[in-house]
Formats: structure tokens, sequence, C-alpha cells
């Protein structure tokens, strides 16, 4: 893959934030969740085609997740809510209420198990085909040592499905079982939370994004490196890689001219790198070594990152950010960008 | 022109020592604060009447430093594209919605109102502070004093024991100290901005208190025997000042909450504004007629709804406890309970899912003492980006507080030869959410 080649190839503009998207290669269709409470599913061999508004009767806040299984799309939310769709009929299967507070991330494994974690800091595990609750369970406080709502933001599965990972806002990862729910083993990044006690007197940062190596050996770790004015997200994107087995850190990446939060971490498939996407007021998509922690290229976007999809195979990315919608390839022509508003 | 009643008298430092607050108080509040009555004085015939109505009033300002969001607070726009991700829930009153983030606030709403309809055009930090702290623009050559200055003046004692000014303002970011402008030093607050308790008004460790107070009784035994034979009405205002002073020492015991039951302070929770709170509640409850606590910084100009989960968590506990507190001791319906800051936050959310800046349409609430709970006044649009109804400036905010108070907001300083009233000209009080 040529990253130094990563360019936008198409581009959608919106009036809403965009927080997370889902790709079904089979059918070629993309989903993403938006600001508005709805879910917008986009053609990708019809780019210009009018999309089709999923939500009338789904989420009543934002849409933070997303995992595609089959023709189910199930989805999550601020509100609570985890809602399975037809992708077919566009329309609501199963609506539940998951969770006592915002619900951040989900992901499902191969055998038909949904993960949903959210700021009850509550890791449920959900049957796919009946939702019914399997199991819940938590390593993470409910508050900061500072007395306030604390937040689990991050949540991440091994490739082969054995392994889960949950992160939270003062830096706390928890490496779990995924069959047991036993912990396996715990690692620290409390440098991704800052707490000023002076000027502000209060926090920002978290653990944003996990993401296990190929291999399940290895965790990287995404966020915002220690920040001076915590009225913006003025820290430096900081991804810190670490050895699952024991705890030790390998690799510490901050990049001071791209800040912000890392929102999204993969791997490349051999490993050897890892691709990063995020921002402040603007977005980047940047690409490390995984080895040494060199940076190999980053792009800059207009909208900050929140949702990213890359398929290494096709070497395509698409990227869910602030307003905007992007597909991008590497190396390939680039068509003229034309904007299509929702409404 | 303009004339500064305290010009030409120290200024007082931003600690409160001992020696010299005294200094201050012999020469500035002692002999120069008979002068400063004298040539600042109020107007209009009400005003013994509004001596009596407002005797015992209180005043507690929740200083909300940096601007807290309307939208996460008091005027929710769920489902709007401003409205940000949470959800609006109904109160005890019903028909008013206020944002989940405030829980225990909805069910705190009988004694409280919501203006959701304040215009106060200014949105830079400082500029906006000096206006919401004064209830006016500021005009070059008049040092306009600041609310808790005007109310330690208009609810004070003069013969008071205790402090009736102190401001509490922990954070470093925006931290400004109020000023009593032309009212003069006497009403400066006592400014806390590292511990929960005042520096330097300990006696000296060298001095007993029995050699303290045997120099007090021998001042004032010589200034009664001076008073004797050259009589003035500064003298008098000069033994109080030595009087209060004692008092003010004395006074330290009302910062200190270890001498609340554990179950009151377990109630007011382990944050520093909580704690805060109650100090400020021990001391309206001595008597100490105005304290603000200021909780910074609500400037969420990126991540304001983490910023928000975190800091209305703490607002909301820490003003429900406070007005439980003040309701079971008798004493809110003499405190008025004001949550207010410089403006509010944009509708629009920026590409950091944060706010910024806005004082076009924005909100604060009044509880307690004088005030119609269980009130809304004002409305903006369905996104909140422009006041519809009851529009509402600094000074028609500043005239309904006084109202409240049972001081006539017409009321007049006189400034040398000129009457600044002290709410703003044309500004007018809201009724609608008075008593």
């Amino acid at each position: 893959m040529n990253f130094s080649a990563l360019e936008v190839s198409k581009e959608w503009h919106l009036q809403e934030i965009l927080f997370c998207l889902a790709i079904n290669p089979n059918n070629d269709q993309l989903w993403f969740g938006s600001s508005d409470s709805k879910i917008y599913q986009q053609s990708l061999s019809n780019e210009d085609s009018e999309r089709i508004s999923y939500g009338e009767s789904g989420h009543s806040s934002y849409v933070t997740g997303m995992v595609i299984a089959g023709d189910t799309l199930i989805s999550c939310g601020y509100d609570k809510k985890l809602i399975w769709w037809d992708t077919n009929s566009h329309e609501p299967i199963r609506n539940i209420a998951a969770h006592d507070k915002w619900i951040r991330r989900i992901c499902v494994t191969p055998d038909g198990r949904l993960f949903s974690v959210g700021d009850d800091m509550q890791c449920r595990v959900w049957d796919l085909k009946s939702g019914d609750l399997i199991a819940s369970f938590s390593d993470h406080a409910a508050t900061t040592p500072h007395h306030f709502p604390s937040m689990l933001y991050a949540l991440a599965l091994s490739d082969d499905g054995s392994s889960l990972a949950t992160g939270d806002r003062v830096g706390h990862v928890a490496i779990w079982d995924s069959h047991s729910f036993e912990k396996r083993a715990e690692i620290k990044t409390p440098d991704l939370y800052t707490w000023d006690p002076k000027q502000r007197r209060h926090s920002i940062g978290g653990i944003r994004c996990l993401s296990f190596s190929p291999d399940g050996t290895k965790m990287a770790v995404g966020g915002m490196g220690k920040v001076g004015n915590i009225d913006h997200l003025d820290g430096a994107s900081r991804i810190e890689i670490f050895e699952i087995g024991t705890g030790e850190r390998l690799q510490m990446i901050e990049d001071a001219k791209h800040k912000g939060l890392v929102e999204q971490l993969r791997w490349s498939p051999d490993g050897k790198f890892i691709v990063s996407a995020g921002g402040d007021h603007k977005g980047f998509i940047a690409f490390h070594e995984t080895e040494t922690g060199k940076q190999v290229h980053v792009v800059e976007h207009s909208g900050h990152i929140h949702g990213l999809h890359v398929n290494f195979q096709t070497e395509t990315m698409f990227t869910a950010a602030h307003q905007r919608l992007a597909k991008w390839s590497f190396g390939q022509p680039k068509e003229t960008a034309e904007t299509t508003p929702t409404s | 022109m303009a004339n500064h009643a305290d010009s030409g008298h120290p200024k007082q430092s931003d600690s409160l020592d001992r020696r010299s607050m005294m200094r201050l108080m012999g020469s500035a509040s002692g002999i120069g604060l008979a002068a400063n009555m004298n040539q600042i004085t109020a107007l209009g015939e009400s005003r013994l009447n509004d001596q009596l109505r407002a005797s015992g009033k209180r005043v507690i300002l929740l200083w909300l430093a940096g601007g807290a969001s309307q939208l996460e607070t008091w005027d929710p726009k769920p489902g709007r594209p401003t409205g940000g991700p949470f959800a609006q829930i109904q109160t005890t009153v019903p028909g008013i919605g206020i944002s989940e983030l405030m829980p225990k606030m909805s069910t705190h709403l009988e004694d409280t109102a919501i203006i959701r309809s304040l215009n106060t055009k200014i949105a830079d930090h400082g500029t906006a502070y000096e206006l919401m702290d004064t209830g006016r623009v500021k005009e070059a050559g008049v040092d306009f004093p600041h609310l808790g200055a005007i109310l330690a003046r208009e609810l004070g004692n003069i013969e008071s024991k205790v402090p009736d000014y102190v401001s509490m303002y922990t954070s470093t970011e925006g931290r400004r100290k109020g000023s009593a402008g032309f009212l003069g030093g006497r009403y400066n607050p006592m400014f806390l901005t590292d511990a929960m308790m005042p520096e330097n008004i300990q006696r000296l460790e060298s001095i007993t208190d029995t050699d303290h107070r045997e120099r007090a009784e021998l001042r004032d035994t010589l200034s009664k025997l001076f008073a004797r034979h050259h009589s003035h009405p500064s003298f008098e205002g000069h033994n109080s000042a030595y009087g209060r002073v004692r008092g003010l020492m004395a006074s330290d015991y009302l910062f200190d909450i270890e001498r609340e039951p554990e179950s009151i302070r377990a109630q007011y929770g382990p944050t520093q504004f909580g704690q805060q709170c109650l100090v400020a509640r021990r001391l309206v409850e001595a008597g100490v007629p105005f304290v603000k606590v200021a909780r910074a910084w609500w400037d969420s100009h990126g991540q304001n709804f983490e910023t928000h989960q975190e800091l209305c968590a703490d607002l909301d506990h820490c003003m429900s406890t406070l007005l439980d507190d003040l309701k079971e001791r008798g004493l809110l319906e003499n405190t008025l309970v004001i949550s207010l800051g410089e403006f509010g936050r944009t509708p629009s959310i920026n590409g950091s899912l944060g706010r910024d800046h806005f004082a076009s349409a924005w909100s604060c609430t009044l509880s307690g003492c004088g005030i119609q709970g269980g009130s809304v006044y004002g409305k903006t649009d369905e996104n909140g980006n422009t006041v519809v109804e009851g529009e509402m400036s600094a000074g028609d905010l500043y005239s309904t507080i006084f109202a409240a108070l049972g001081i006539d907001h017409t009321k007049e300083y006189m400034l040398g030869s000129r009457p600044i009233p002290i709410a703003d000209f044309d500004s007018t009080p809201c009724y609608s959410i008075l008593t």
C-alpha cells in the first residue's frame, strides 16, 4: 500500500456530525451514523445516488457506533439504546434500552455475540440473534479520582475473537477473555487523561480507541497527550503500543503537529503499520511503523474524523467526520468531489 | 466629571492582611468611610423602607466562570441540530423541562425561576465579566461597584463583625477580583484564592489574646477621652472599624467546615465546589450578606459535552444540596441564590464538539428570596439562536435581583454631583418572577 499516495477520491458534504460507519462489501453499501439521530445508507457503486434514511422510529440522540452482521445492522447511541435494523426494509427489528448511560462503541464476534460499552462503565454481551443479555462486567471506576463521572469510551476485539479490551477516561485498559469474561491483563495509560487542578479544575482526554495487533499479542491505545489549555483539543495526538503479556510499553507516538484525539486505530494485516485517525477542529490520518514508531505519512482532513473503515485488500478507506463523509484511495485517479446534502 | 470616592486611599491587597486591614479600615473605612458615606448618598424617599425590607436578606452567587452552556443546563433544545446529544427531562414543575444533566435540580425548581432570555451582546470573557459583575457597560472615568459590593452596602450592617462580601475563586483561569469601585475599600471582597480559610486574619502568635484585647481596650479608652474634646462623626467610624477588625479575626471559624457534622459535609460532597457551597451556607447563616462561589472553568471550546458532564454533575449536586440546606434551616426565604456566568455558549457545535462564546440568548437562575419559584421567564427560538420573548439585559437582571431583595432598583448613589442608579438606566425588574 502506497501510503504517501493517499488522497480523497470522493467527498460528501453534510450538515451533521458523523460518528461512525459500516460497510458491507458484498452488496457495496455503506452506512453511517449521524448527530441527527439517524442512520444513512449510501450506495458505493452509485455514489451520487440519493441516500436512504433510517430512523423515524430509531435513535433519539447521536448515533455513535454500528456493525453489520449479514443483512442486519446493529447501531448504538447516546440514547442508551441498541437497535437492530433490517437493511432490506430499513426498518428496526429490535430496540433495547441497553445501558444506563451513553453507549460509546459496539463490536461483533464471528460466533454471533455483540459487545457494547457505555458510560455506566459496563461492558455488556448480547446474543446477536435474540438480543438477550448474556453478561455484564466491568473493571472501570464510575468516577474519576477527582469525583466526576468517568466514561468508558473504547472497545476492541482481537482478530480471532478470543480477547476483548475496554478502555476508560482515566487511562485504564482491561483485557478480557471474550468467552469467560475473566480479566486477563490490564494496561495503564495515565498520560491520555489530563486533570487541570488549578487553572480550570476539570479534565479532558481519555482512551478513545483500542486495537489488537493481528496476532493478538500487542495493544495499541489512542487518545491525546497531556494538554495545557483544556478548553481546546490542544494536546498532541498520541498512540501507545503495549506488549499485552508483560504490560511493557513498546512505543509512545506523539504528534504535536497534529493535535487532538486519536479516535480510530487499525493495524495492517502484517502488523507492520498502524493507521490512526482523529483530530481537533480539523482531522488527520496518519501511518506509523509499529516496530519503530516512525511516522510514514500523514494526511490532513477538513473535518475531525470520528469513524474509519480501512480495506487493505482493495486499498480503500472511508472516514466519517464533522460534516464530511469521504472515500480515500491510494494512488487512484481523483474524481471530482460533489456535494449532496442530506436535507 | 465623575469623582472616585476612594481616590487617594490605599488599595487593598489581594490577601487580607490583618495590619494592612486595620490601616485600611482606620483610614479608608474609618475617617474615609465617613467621607464616603457623606459623598455617596442614596437618594429616594423609599430608602428607609428599603433598609427595613432588606434587613436580613442574603445572597449567594454561584458564578459559572467561563460561560456554562444554556443548552446543557436550563434551555435544552433536544432533537434540534443545535441541541447536542442530551435529552430534556421533565421537572417537578409541570411544563418545565431542563437538561438531563441536571436531574437533582429537576426536583428543586419549586423555589427557582429560570431566565432563558438574557441578551447581553458581549462575548469576550473580560468585558462580559465586567458587564455581568456590575450590571452595566464599563464607562470611562467611573469605577462602578460590582454586585457583591452593592449588596454588601445595601444589605450589610455597618457595625457587623462578620465580613460582608466574601468571594471564593480558587481556579486561576478567569480569576478576577471583584471591586467595590466608587463605594470604597470598605466594600471590597474578602477574596479567597488558594485556601478555604482566609489568610492573615489570625492573631499574631507573638501577641496573646489578653494582650490583644487589652490593647484594644486601651485604644478605645484613649479614643473616648479624645472624643470628649474633639467631636467629629469620623471618630465613631474610626472606632467601629477597630471593633470590626476583632470581629473579623474571630470569624475564621465560619470557614472551617470541619465544624459541620459529617452528615452535612457528606451531603455537599467531596468536590471543592461542594465544600465552598457549605462555607457559603455557614457564612450567610452567620449574617454575611453576600457570598460569591466561583466554579470554573466552563469555557468548553472543545469537548463541550464531556466538559458539561463533569461540571453539570458538580453544579447540579451542589446547587440542589445548597437549596435544600438553606430551606431546611429556614434561610432560603431570605437568601437569594443566583447561578450566573459571563455568557452562555453557541448553539452551533464546532469541529471539536465544542461550543464557543455566546451572549445573544442565554440563561441564568434565581432561587429563594423574593422569587416566584417554578417559573420560567423568556423564550429562545427553536434552535436557541435568538431571544423571541422577554429579552433581558444585564441591567434588567440587576433590577430584578434588587427587587427580589426588597431594594429599590431606582435608588441612586450620588458620586459628587452625579447621580448613579444602582441598576443601569432604563432597566426594569422582571416582576413576573418575583413574589
